[in-house]
């Protein structure tokens, strides 16, 4: 389970300058739910998504996942609590495009030291599930949109996460590749995962096998 | 069952290396650079140093010299048993000798007699006494390797015409050709018998150009020389610890303009260090966000970093040592040497001993590697500290 308590959310512009991402929002997401943050540009989506996957810390408030307080983790802990339960779709991929899919793929395995038996198996599971085995050994910068988009949602999948964060997973997706993600959503819904998906494209609004949509404006969540 | 190393880390890292192509090829290259003019001047000047070394090793102990109005004149030859009656001298030796100038080439010959039923002074000249025959009717010389090529330039091949300072040809015989021990001092050298030397040189027969005195107990040096100066104020007496100071002030200035060379090589790769040092690319930081947001470690960035950085350097390390190992000893350090060894008006012909100095392998190491490394990680690590959202963002 997921848990936002009073969550205030500042970033510094500069010394004399802060604006405020969130205000003291409280937001509590089941195990195995889907959950849509929608909002427009600026909102503080992306920020909430931030923080579930500790990647920032609140400025105050508590961020609970499975009663751990990981907004407290301290940096190495936090790292390890992604690699062990968030996978992260970024909105632009954030693959590293000189490298092929394959290798992509396997980025978040790499500090475990597996053996290659281990990295091959996931790697052949993760592949067959996303399509994309047959592009193996492509590099990532000569992949279409879709196919980049792909390997993103392989790579969040790889190491198996009980979490998975989407920033505006759409957004560089004409509306086939953008319903044939959603089809991707059910799936994780079907496989009892937790996702959390930050967007403001309206093919995610009304779904009925989400659990719950969430309108966030200027940092406050609507009711 | 988990290995120690990381292979997939290593991999990565190697990968990192060739996706920035361009610019891994620019740094190895400057290191490489670095690393085999440092190298080849280490090299140089260990091989030079035991050459001189040796040089100097090989000489007596004291010379002594009449000195008159600053300037070197002949001294009587009587002058030995005086000499040799101070206690803790084993030996002194009347030398004759003197610099001949070929205006032909423009270079002179350090002219060295000697006589064959005297104990000679050094071992090399021993030698050449030994191996040679100086005695014969017919003038004749031995002569250094360099003094050889001088003379076949000119065609002079089997003699040579001496101009003796009444204006009149002294021709002799070339017997043989010496390769000294030492290279260095005997490239310019011509040996012959010391009555030769004073026919050519026009010295008197009482008249020696120095004395050579052997002392055996190093100890009784200073002892031996204020006892020389007592008995011949007019003396310049040199001992071979003046000779080396003297020998190494040389090399030091000639060091002294490769190490200017040096510093604008090293000045460049610290420029390098610095634009690393001062920040990671947009690029590089947003991969490192990246990782970090994946899963991975400050430690495990740190790993890539550190192997990225090792990979580069070391690769860079031994390809300048190897560069330099083959430059200095195989091809002879062209054009470097000649900046070194250049001080003799003889082109020589000197082979640079191999001398492997472990310690010089690790102050290359020292001054390059782990600079390298520190460069790369510390702004790795001062991204890789920040939190993820904020690099990538």
């Amino acid at each position: 389970m997921i848990e936002l308590k009073n969550i205030t959310k500042k970033y510094e512009i500069n010394k004399n300058n802060t604006t405020i991402a969130l205000h003291n929002i409280n937001l509590s997401i089941q195990e195995g739910e889907i959950v849509i943050l929608k909002g427009a540009s600026g909102s503080g989506k992306s920020t909430i998504l931030s923080l579930i996957a500790a990647l920032s810390k609140p400025t105050s408030g508590e961020v609970i996942v499975d009663k751990k307080h990981i907004s407290k983790l301290p940096d190495n802990f936090a790292s390890i609590y992604r690699r062990d339960n968030i996978g992260f779709i970024f909105q632009k991929y954030n693959l590293i495009p000189t490298l092929s899919v394959k290798e992509n793929i396997l980025l978040p395995l790499v500090p475990l030291n597996l053996s290659n038996k281990e990295m091959e198996e996931k790697l052949h599971t993760v592949m067959q599930k996303f399509t994309i085995e047959h592009k193996k050994d492509s590099i990532v910068k000569r992949l279409s949109g879709g196919e980049q988009q792909r390997v993103a949602i392989a790579r969040s999948y790889v190491n198996n996460p009980k979490i998975i964060i989407a920033d505006e997973p759409t957004a560089n997706l004409d509306e086939r590749l953008s319903l044939h993600f959603i089809e991707i959503l059910k799936e994780f819904k079907a496989l009892g995962k937790t996702v959390v998906v930050a967007t403001h494209d309206p093919l995610f609004f009304g779904l009925d096998f989400v659990d719950k949509e969430i309108e966030i404006e200027r940092g406050n969540l609507l009711l | 069952m988990k290995n120690k190393i990381n292979i997939y880390l290593i991999e990565y890292a190697i990968n990192a290396i060739l996706r920035q192509k361009y610019k891994s090829i620019f740094i190895t290259t400057i290191f490489t650079l670095l690393v085999f003019l440092l190298s080849s001047i280490f090299f140089i000047t260990n091989s030079i140093k035991y050459e001189l070394n040796s040089t100097v090793d090989a000489l007596p102990e004291i010379i002594v010299q009449k000195v008159k109005a600053g300037r070197h004149y002949d001294m009587d030859g009587d002058s030995i048993d005086s000499i040799l009656s101070i206690s803790g001298v084993s030996d002194a030796v009347a030398r004759v000798w003197g610099y001949y100038y070929f205006e032909n080439a423009g270079v002179n010959f350090s002219i060295v007699g000697v006589d064959s039923y005297e104990k000679q002074y050094k071992d090399s000249l021993a030698n050449i006494v030994e191996k040679f025959d100086l005695e014969s009717d017919k003038p004749s010389m031995i002569i250094g390797s360099g003094v050889r090529d001088v003379m076949n330039q000119n065609y002079y091949k089997d003699y040579f015409n001496f101009i003796k300072p009444d204006g009149t040809l002294k021709r002799v015989e070339i017997a043989g050709v010496f390769d000294g021990d030492t290279n260095l001092e005997s490239n310019d050298m011509i040996v012959m018998s010391k009555d030769l030397v004073r026919d050519i040189f026009d010295i008197a027969e009482s008249k020696a150009s120095d004395i050579v005195v052997k002392v055996p107990n190093p100890d009784e040096v200073p002892t031996v020389v204020s006892k020389i100066k007592i008995l011949y104020p007019d003396s310049r007496i040199i001992t071979s610890e003046d000779l080396k100071v003297s020998y190494q002030n040389i090399f030091d200035y000639k060091s002294g303009v490769f190490l200017a060379l040096f510093v604008v090589s090293l000045f460049t790769f610290f420029i390098i260090i610095y634009d690393k040092a001062s920040g990671l690319s947009s690029e590089e930081k947003k991969e490192i966000g990246v990782l970090k947001a994946i899963g991975w470690r400050v430690d495990d960035v740190m790993k890539e970093k550190f192997y990225e950085a090792f990979i580069i350097s070391f690769f860079a390390y031994t390809l300048g040592v190897a560069l330099a190992l083959a430059f200095v000893y195989i091809f002879q350090a062209p054009i470097l040497q000649n900046i070194f060894i250049g001080y003799s008006q003889l082109k020589t012909n000197f082979e640079l001993p191999f001398i492997l100095d472990i310690q010089t392998l690790f102050l290359v190491f020292f001054l390059s590697v782990p600079i390298y490394i520190a460069a790369t990680i510390i702004p790795s690590w001062r991204v890789a500290t920040l939190e993820a959202d904020e690099v990538i963002r």
